[in-house]
């Protein structure tokens, strides 16, 4: 039978053949067939039911096939079919079946001979190279020197943007390339055999427009005269981006480096200046606490001099004078601890127009009647959480420059109004309600380099012995240690506007009590035994002198060490009276110790510094230095008195 | 966007190209006692997309104009089949379909009549062969010659709603081969119907084996 087809010569390198008789419908199928089905040759060759056909087939492929074969059985011609056979020994191989349909002369088809092609190394080869041009994103293709078309892959079709096919024409693919690019595949009949495909090419994806970059590469196989190109194309867009990206990071490199060199200079020169004004805060906070010694060696020697020598109306003049000189010389002290942060300022809330009214008419008589002030409050204003002492010597201080700024006279503004800040409007204020209390000239105006420095320590414009230089540096550091800020606005002939911003409060400005009678209560308590301590000899000799005077008994310690001594030595003192800022035992220190063998002595601590710890003893009474006597006699009787804490109101 | 109810399972997609095939298998028969020559013909796979795909897909593929046999069909499911060949090819296969004994000049003046011939022959098959295997009758139109862009074939416009079936066909004449394309505008009831009749179809021919 199967010599009647011309499948028989074929079939040598088949693994089976088979003739299908569409008249008996019989199938008769050769040896290789029968062992690949598992049949009985002889009775394969004989003929059985059409149906075996589909036996062996993959159930999944079986329906397909079904489909195919009735194609043919009802009058196709030609039969070309990949699926599964399942072998007798349950194997998997993959079949390619290639059938034709005969016809008889009424067109009828008769019979339907084929043969199968074992396919599996193939399709398991095809398999590998599509995971591959997939999962590696590389499309082939194979283009023959003169022909119009290409052969090429799904995933070369993917890349470029077109739709899977297994031919292109030359046209369609070099058409995608922009326009000043060679071509990516060779126009036919170009003449020129290429030396080499390595290339990179930009296009614009056929689907999408996209611009993209497509690498090519591959090999030139000569044949005869012509040649053939089997290459591979894969995106490189994300490397020439990047490419991209460095040779414009590399183009604007001195720039850049420039530009950073700037800002580095500026934040150095921003460090140094902070570096410059840390140093001097420690510098003049140091200074301050000599001078503060000093001072009160001064003063309280000219105190004592004063009640001891007979009364002459001259030599009083003169120790008033000193006097006034060191007190004075106290109020700069105060002012270049508050500089240096730290001198406590006792915030409470002040209502600034009863403030400001309350000085405005002291102000106008020390500037003079050629620049009267001109006042401009809201009806209603919130209170500010502020110090009013400072607060009075700032606006002082603001109005004797605004005066100096007009040196021929003006009206010099000062006014206040609530203002609503967001985070992040103004430099150094959070969110929140303040209050803008500024003082404005028509003077002469700063420029901006004067402008820039105005608020450094030391700095002025005033001739030598007419400023201090401390006044607005002064004012900035008061209005930061109150959260709030100090603005400058200024123009050469402009004038000048001092903005103080402080925080607003809720809370009730308190009245301040009348100020207690400043004769001290000399001699009022109980003659006591009292230890005075302190590092620096002058003080200790004058605060002893005082105690003297007001009839205490006074042992003296130059050390906290040599204070507890004396005090192991003699139970009856019963007050003790330290410096705090000394070498070895701080004052504090030693009240902590006392505490230990004596809780019922009671302490008081002498301080300069505004840096008390948080947590000292309640019982501990402060007296700032300088004091006189008076001050003494008060601190006495504060620490005597159970229910006396802590602070003085100072 | 192709709505689901018209997308072709893969069994489906079998099926039409079977079908199909068997159509062309039949105009190749009549096409070789026409010619007395071999002719073989087939169609390796089909497709379903929209108007604007097909006119796309056909440009991306055939970079000349194209020529085409159009017939409308009526029945359970109606529309209009094309027979595409590139411009380039046609004047080969109607030489390869006339024969060598006549002059450039004759086969031009021919072209018209033999391509509407040619394609009437292939177009009829398939669509009898269609309504036959699916068991249904369709009325057909006679044969009109155009010649276009892919867009303009496939009267692509803002407002095109058809599909297309889109149907690859390998032509051999003579040993020329030839490559050309069978489409069928279908609108989405038609489309429905063909795909219940491939169903019904389906079911006869696998039976248990579905």
């Amino acid at each position: 039978m199967f010599e009647h087809t011309p499948l028989t010569l074929a079939a040598a390198g088949a693994s089976g053949a088979w003739v299908w008789d569409i008249v008996q419908d019989s199938l008769h199928v050769d040896a290789r067939f029968a062992k690949l089905y598992g049949l009985d040759p002889a009775e394969a060759l004989e003929g059985l039911p059409s149906g075996t056909f589909f036996k062996a087939i993959h159930p999944a492929d079986r329906p397909r096939i079904r489909i195919a074969v009735a194609g043919i059985v009802a009058g196709a011609e030609l039969f070309s079919k990949e699926f599964r056979v399942i072998t007798p020994d349950g194997s998997v191989l993959w079949m390619h079946g290639r059938g034709q349909s005969h016809f008889d002369q009424q067109d009828n088809p008769v019979r339907f001979t084929g043969l199968f092609v074992d396919v599996t190394e193939r399709k398991r080869t095809e398999e590998r190279l599509r995971v591959a041009q997939t999962a590696g994103g590389i499309g082939t293709f194979e283009y023959i020197d003169g022909y119009a078309t290409v052969t090429v892959s799904e995933e070369f079709c993917r890349l470029l943007g077109l739709h899977p096919a297994q031919v292109l024409p030359v046209q369609t693919i070099n058409s995608i390339v922009a326009e000043n690019e060679q071509p990516l595949i060779p126009e036919p009949r170009g003449g020129n055999v290429p030396t080499e495909l390595d290339a990179v090419f930009q296009i614009t994806r056929a689907d999408n427009g996209s611009e993209r970059w497509i690498a090519r590469r591959g090999e030139i196989v000569r044949e005869g005269s012509g040649y053939r190109l089997i290459g591979v194309i894969y995106d490189v867009t994300a490397a020439k981006q990047q490419e991209a990206v460095l040779r414009e990071l590399n183009d604007t490199l001195e720039h850049r480096v420039e530009q950073e060199v700037a800002i580095r200079q500026k934040a150095e020169d921003t460090l140094r200046q902070a570096y410059k004004m840390e140093a001097i805060g420690q510098l003049t906070g140091g200074i301050a606490h000599d001078f503060n010694n000093l001072l009160m060696a001064i003063s309280s020697s000219l105190a004592l001099l004063e009640k001891r020598i007979p009364s002459d109306p001259d030599t009083v003049r003169l120790i008033r004078n000193a006097q006034q000189g060191a007190t004075r010389g106290a109020a700069l002290t105060q002012r270049m601890l508050a500089f240096a942060r730290r001198q406590d300022l006792t915030p409470e809330p002040v209502d600034i127009a009863a403030l400001v009214k309350g000085i405005a008419d002291l102000i106008e008589r020390t500037l003079g009647p050629a620049w009267p002030i001109e006042l401009g409050f809201p009806d209603a204003l919130p209170p500010v959480f502020a110090d009013s002492n400072q607060l009075e010597m700032a606006l002082l201080n603001l109005s004797v420059n605004a005066r100096d700024a007009m040196p021929d006279g003006g009206v010099i503004h000062v006014a206040a109004e609530e203002r609503t800040v967001a985070a992040g409007e103004i430099t150094d204020l959070a969110a929140g309600h303040y209050v803008m209390l500024s003082v404005i000239d028509a003077g002469i105006g700063m420029d901006d380099d004067t402008l820039l420095r105005a608020t450094d320590p030391f700095f002025t414009t005033k001739g030598v012995g007419k400023g201090t230089g401390l006044g607005l540096s002064m004012i900035h550091g008061l209005a930061r240690q109150l959260k709030g800020t100090f603005i400058l606005r200024s123009a050469l002939q402009e004038g000048t506007k001092a903005e103080l911003w402080l925080p607003a409060t809720d809370r009730n400005p308190i009245t301040k009590p009348a100020p207690a009678s400043l004769a001290p209560a000399v001699g009022a308590g109980d003659k006591m035994t009292i230890l005075a301590v302190d590092d620096d000899g002058l003080i200790l000799m004058n605060t002893a002198t005082m105690l003297e005077d007001l009839g205490h008994k006074v042992f003296e310690a130059y050390s906290g060490e040599t204070a507890l001594e004396i005090l192991q030595a003699h139970p009856e003192i019963d007050l003790i009276i330290t410096d705090q800022a000394m070498p070895n035992m701080m004052g504090t220190q030693l009240a902590e110790r006392v505490a230990l063998d004596r809780p019922e002595i009671p302490v008081i601590l002498a301080t300069g510094y505004g840096d008390l710890p948080d947590n000292a003893p309640l019982r501990m009474t402060k007296l700032n230095k300088p004091f006189d006597q008076a001050m003494l006699a008060k601190a006495l009787d504060n620490a005597r008195s159970p229910r006396t804490l802590a602070k003085q109101p100072e | 966007m192709i709505p689901d109810s018209v997308l072709l399972s893969d069994l489906e997609r079998d099926a039409l190209t079977e079908i199909v095939n068997i159509g062309v298998s039949r105009a190749a028969s009549s096409l070789r006692k026409m010619i007395n020559d071999q002719v073989l013909l087939s169609v390796p796979s089909i497709e379903v997309v929209s108007q604007r795909r097909a006119a796309r897909l056909i440009s991306e593929r055939e970079v000349t104009d194209l020529i085409a046999v159009r017939q409308d069909f009526t029945g359970p499911f109606s529309g209009r089949a094309l027979l595409i060949f590139p411009e380039t090819n046609s004047l080969e296969l109607v030489r390869a379909v006339v024969g060598g004994n006549f002059t450039v000049q004759e086969v031009i003046d021919m072209e018209h009549e033999a391509l509407a011939e040619t394609g009437n022959i292939i177009l009829n098959s398939c669509l009898a062969t269609m309504a036959n295997m699916l068991k249904r009758s369709l009325t057909m139109t006679l044969p009109e010659v155009l010649r276009g862009s892919g867009a303009s074939l496939f009267e692509v416009t803002a407002t095109s709603e058809g599909l297309v079936l889109f149907l690859y066909i390998d032509f051999a004449v003579r040993n020329l081969d030839i490559r050309g394309y069978i489409a069928m505008i279908l609108d989405i009831p038609s489309l429905e119907t063909l795909k219940e009749l491939l169903d019904e179809f389906i079911e006869r021919v696998v039976g248990e084996d579905l």
